[in-house]
């Protein structure tokens, strides 16, 4: 009807155009949600290698190991020990390197490219994948992980694994188990699939996306923690995670898939971040940490997570491998950035886990260059007549003794500081707002990680106090 | 003449025939009477033929006096503001019956006021009703008063441009000198009731994915007479709202830059594609209708993290205004919504135009989730009203421009503490007084002054209006750039003065101030041409 009315709308108008009611183009617009497709049969297949522990070295990891479906496909940390890092390897006792990240949305990541130059999307945290496929190989062979020592390796379990193996040939048929290399490229495909076909992974059900459909009401609290997201001299979350549509999705993702620096505080609790690591578990060496050749010989420190530039490069076998930034040093340190839905449950945060809560993580974006009075800064910013209101006490730039650092920004070689983002709100550049007051309050803080709470997925309108938010989403929580 | 000539070799080919025919056929004739009866139908043929060339030399002719009596009133009434060259030309008299003042802020009348090199020779085909043929000088040996520095057969070349040095006093750093526009002009004469015309643009002087320049094309369009009172066209055109969008050549208005309220409340330089008919009366009456594109909400940027802009020229250059940001500009062009508008002129005294248009359309919607309710069409309508008197050495002109969306609420609900939301109406108005203070030879010196107020956002829904930042905040994310986050709505105050060197040429100069952002004020230094 709409498109008669417009067309009928053409007509009249081409003729006479006198009147100009009744001209326009009309758009009811509506209907409903269609019901979801049913799954593919590589998502099918692809959905038991997720979960098939049997195809890990150890037997005892799969990628739902690390990508906890309660825990919004993040990782967890009572499993890993305490850790912020996953634990693998044929032991399950050898560190990774980071945090592992949430899957939820993660097949709505676009492939890496250079938009304007600005390196954008590409899966893991430093990109390196250029597909989910391709990210979701990886891990069958790293030797800290699933540990497999080739594609062969993977092949013989698959093959001693009749259940999934039964799902993947019905997917893929079983010529293909002929060659490893191609098995082992289906199963990231498989994987791949499921993650995109599985509504699980994208669910948009959260109290904010209700909110918006007009079936939840925000709290005052929650509501203004959105305004101050947004606003560009408070919270400004929104420049980085935009709470607006960014054409990957119908719904916001509260990522722009852009690349940052913002000068995380290193984690000691990583094992790999101290020299001459082993693992807490066995004890074993950590010869498995690369060498870089690309950190400045007057770095503190001689292994750096450096993002985009290493030291994790893209897959030899990668068919569409974004460029080598390695030698690139503006962009060592940069990050993906990701989505912030379901953040509530994700905890520890950054690529490297070093917060446990929502509350540090603002409360250190605010005042990262207030008074941190590492050893050497070079231009420490005096905190104001309250001082710094959410590290009273020390700093988080911390040695591996828990001394204040040398250095401020101690997770990337000091040459490198000024890769680190400091012309946004919401850090606090020396001369902003007299270069001593953080740009959000305690309680403005509160109302943001409110706000932040209510992007966690499973929110029912019927039954509001089944909504799974943690203890920190909690009124009075820090 | 040049109907002259060609009518001359239109008569003289079929004359040619009958001399030379007749007489072979008059021979053939005494052999056989049948073929002589042939031989007379014909010759009753070729006497028809020849009676139907007169009659239509004669109306040919008729047409051609018409267009002559009409530039004659066109020029009669070019005097008030013209340069000293036209003033020489044209001898100072009460412009004719019919003939009207200039249809926008013009401070140069008889110079290309008109988006166009039409060469039509009907004026009532001019948007708006606008009495002034295109082209420099109406003149009449060129038809339609177009006389292009180029031109082949039907071709036509025209061209305008200006540049501009920018010095806000309060922010020398940012002071600029920019090519703004190049623009060059391409038409085609198909015959004597259709035509073609187009122009192209390059902002900033260099245009390429590593530079801030923009090519455009600004106009693409075919105008067909249907009759002295009806033209249709159909392309990419100007749209006949205010005083300066279609006459937007510097030599034609007043200030350096244009006015803020014909470039915030109605865009500048604002095109659409559609159609329209267009008209206007003897009695002095211009009409315009018309079916076009509309805009496209889903533009907008509710979450800018840095101010748009940061001074004047960038408020005017960087498409913040609402009209601004969701104008299409027929790239790609989302037609799922159209709009209509109709315009009035009426330009029977003369010295006095008189305006008035309003557009009314659904707009491509802001994006909101697929299962977000649905809160209305949003409409976006706009409508403005305009004046211009040029009594003896004055010229003075007025503007009210108001624009409104409609169903935003939800949408600004869903973006709490954005500096940016959608307004609900945004409005604008302008007072402006011109004097022709001197003139000798052929230069002339026209001082001005110009009140004007404006706001992007007069109500909103579903807001209270933009969170904006308050004190010194960042003002991009380059390290130690701070300053204060920019109002959206203020009153200027304007002063200056266009110098002519001949009727093509124009050096400018003002001075304005601001009085909510008082940092914007600015000296300015202008060259334009147009030909």
């Amino acid at each position: 009807m709409r498109g008669e009315a417009r067309h009928a709308a053409l007509a009249c108008s081409a003729l006479l155009i006198v009147t100009l009611a009744g001209c326009g183009g009309g758009d009811a617009g509506g209907g409903g949600t269609p019901a979801p497709p049913a799954e593919s049969a590589k998502a099918q297949a692809g959905e038991a290698l997720f979960f098939d522990q049997s195809l890990s070295a150890s037997g005892k990891q799969a990628c739902g190991t690390c990508h906890v479906p309660t825990r919004a496909f993040s990782g967890d940390p009572v499993t890993d020990h305490g850790l912020p890092v996953p634990l693998g390897g044929r032991n399950m006792d050898l560190p990774g390197f980071r945090n592992a990240p949430s899957l939820l949305y993660a097949a709505l990541t676009p492939a890496f490219f250079l938009n304007a130059g600005t390196p954008t999307g590409g899966f893991f945290r430093d990109g390196r994948a250029s597909s989910l496929a391709e990210q979701a190989q990886q891990p069958f062979v790293t030797s800290f992980e699933m540990a497999n020592a080739d594609a062969t390796e993977v092949l013989a379990r698959l093959n001693a694994s009749p259940a999934t193996l039964k799902l993947f040939v019905s997917a893929f048929g079983s010529a293909v188990l002929s060659d490893a290399q191609a098995t082992l490229a289906d199963i990231g495909a498989a994987i791949a699939a499921y993650e995109a076909e599985d509504p699980d992974f994208a669910p948009f059900s959260s109290k904010y996306d209700l909110w918006l459909e007009g079936k939840a009401t925000l709290t005052a609290a929650e509501q203004n923690g959105l305004a101050l997201f947004n606003n560009p001299v408070k919270g400004n979350c929104t420049a980085c995670h935009p709470s607006q549509r960014q054409g990957y999705s119908d719904h916001a993702l509260f990522t722009d898939f852009t690349y940052d620096n913002i000068g995380v505080p290193r984690n000691w609790n990583i094992p790999a971040n101290t020299p001459g690591a082993t693992s807490p578990i066995s004890g074993v060496p950590l010869d498995y940490i690369p060498v870089q050749t690309n950190v400045p010989a007057d770095a503190e420190y001689t292994y750096y997570d450096m993002g985009l530039c290493g030291p994790f490069a893209p897959a030899a076998n990668d068919p569409n491998p974004r460029p080598s930034f390695m030698t690139i040093t503006t962009l060592c340190g940069n990050f993906k950035v990701p989505t912030l839905r379901n953040v509530a449950i994700t905890s520890p945060y950054f690529h490297n886990g070093n917060f446990a809560t929502l509350h540090k993580v603002v409360q250190w974006y605010v005042t990262r260059d207030i008074n941190n009075n590492t050893g050497n800064n070079p231009a420490p910013v005096p905190a104001g007549p309250g001082g710094n209101p959410y590290f009273t006490v020390g700093t988080p730039y911390v040695a591996a003794d828990g001394s204040p650092d040398l250095y401020e920004y101690n997770d990337l070689p000091v040459a490198f500081d000024a890769n680190v983002n400091i012309g946004e709100v919401p850090y606090t550049p020396p001369t902003f707002s007299g270069g001593q007051a953080p740009t959000l309050t305690a309680q403005e803080i509160d109302d943001v990680v409110a706000f932040l709470c209510t992007l966690t997925d499973g929110f029912d309108p019927n039954n509001p106090s089944a909504y799974n938010v943690p203890a920190q989403c909690a009124a009075g929580a820090n | 003449m040049y109907h002259s000539r060609q009518m001359t070799r239109r008569f003289v080919l079929p004359v040619a025939l009958l001399v030379f025919g007749i007489p072979r056929l008059a021979a053939a004739a005494g052999d056989d009477d049948a073929r002589l009866s042939a031989l007379q139908h014909q010759l009753e043929q070729v006497q028809a033929a020849l009676q139907q060339l007169s009659d239509e030399n004669r109306a040919l002719r008729e047409h051609q006096e018409e267009v002559d009596r009409k530039l004659a009133q066109l020029s009669a009434a070019q005097p008030q503001v013209s340069p000293p060259s036209q003033v020489a030309a044209v001898p100072p008299a009460a412009p004719a019956a019919g003939a009207a003042a200039l249809p926008n802020t013009s401070a140069l009348p008889n110079s290309s006021a008109l988006p166009n090199g039409s060469a039509l020779p009907n004026t009532a085909a001019l948007p708006n009703g606008a009495p002034l043929p295109p082209g420099p000088v109406p003149t009449s040996d060129s038809p339609g008063g177009y006389r292009p520095l180029a031109s082949l057969g039907g071709l036509r070349f025209w061209g305008y441009g200006e540049a501009y040095y920018t010095d806000p006093t309060s922010a020398r750093k940012e002071s600029q000198f920019d090519l703004a526009r190049a623009v060059f002009g391409i038409g085609y004469q198909f015959d004597q009731r259709t035509e073609f015309n187009s122009e192209y643009e390059v902002e900033h002087a260099v245009s390429s994915a590593t530079d801030v320049g923009e090519f455009e094309v600004e106009q693409f369009y075919v105008d067909r007479r249907l009759n002295d009172a009806v033209t249709v066209r159909a392309g990419l055109f100007l749209m006949p709202f205010g005083l300066l969008n279609e006459y937007h050549e510097p030599t034609n208005f007043y200030g350096v830059q244009r006015n803020f309220v014909e470039t915030l409340i109605i865009p500048s330089t604002w095109r659409e594609g559609g159609f329209n008919l267009h008209g206007s009366t003897d009695s002095g009456f211009g009409w315009n209708v018309g079916l076009t594109t509309g805009f496209d909400l889903s533009k907008w940027d509710f979450a800018p993290e840095f101010p748009t802009y940061r001074n004047a020229l960038t408020l005017e250059d960087n498409d913040v205004a609402p009209l601004q940001a969701t104008h299409q500009e027929l790239a790609l062009a989302n037609a799922q919504h159209l709009s209509q508008y109709l315009a009035l002129s009426y330009f029977g005294i003369p010295g006095l135009t008189l305006g008035a248009a309003v557009t009314t359309g659904d707009a491509v919607p802001v994006p909101a989730p697929p299962n977000a309710p649905i809160p209305g069409n949003e409409r976006v309508t706009l409508w403005e009203a305009h004046a211009r008197w040029t009594p003896a050495r004055w010229d003075l002109s007025a503007l009210y421009a108001r624009g409104t969306f409609s169903n935003t609420a939800l949408a600004n609900v869903a973006n709490p503490g954005s500096p940016n939301p959608l307004p609900a109406s945004f409005y604008g108005y302008f007072v402006q007084a011109a004097y022709k203070l001197w003139q000798q030879g052929d230069y002339a010196f026209n001082p001005f002054a110009r009140f004007e107020r404006y706001t992007m956002g007069a109500s909103y829904e579903g807001t209270t209006g933009p969170v904006v930042p308050l004190g010194i905040v960042p003002l991009s994310a380059a390290p130690g750039d701070y300053g204060t986050w920019p109002l959206n709505h203020d009153r200027v105050w304007t002063v200056g003065a266009n110098f002519y060197l001949g009727q093509h040429l124009v050096l400018k100069t003002d001075y304005q101030w601001f009085q909510e952002n008082v940092n914007f004020k600015r000296f300015d230094l202008g060259l334009g041409l147009a030909f």
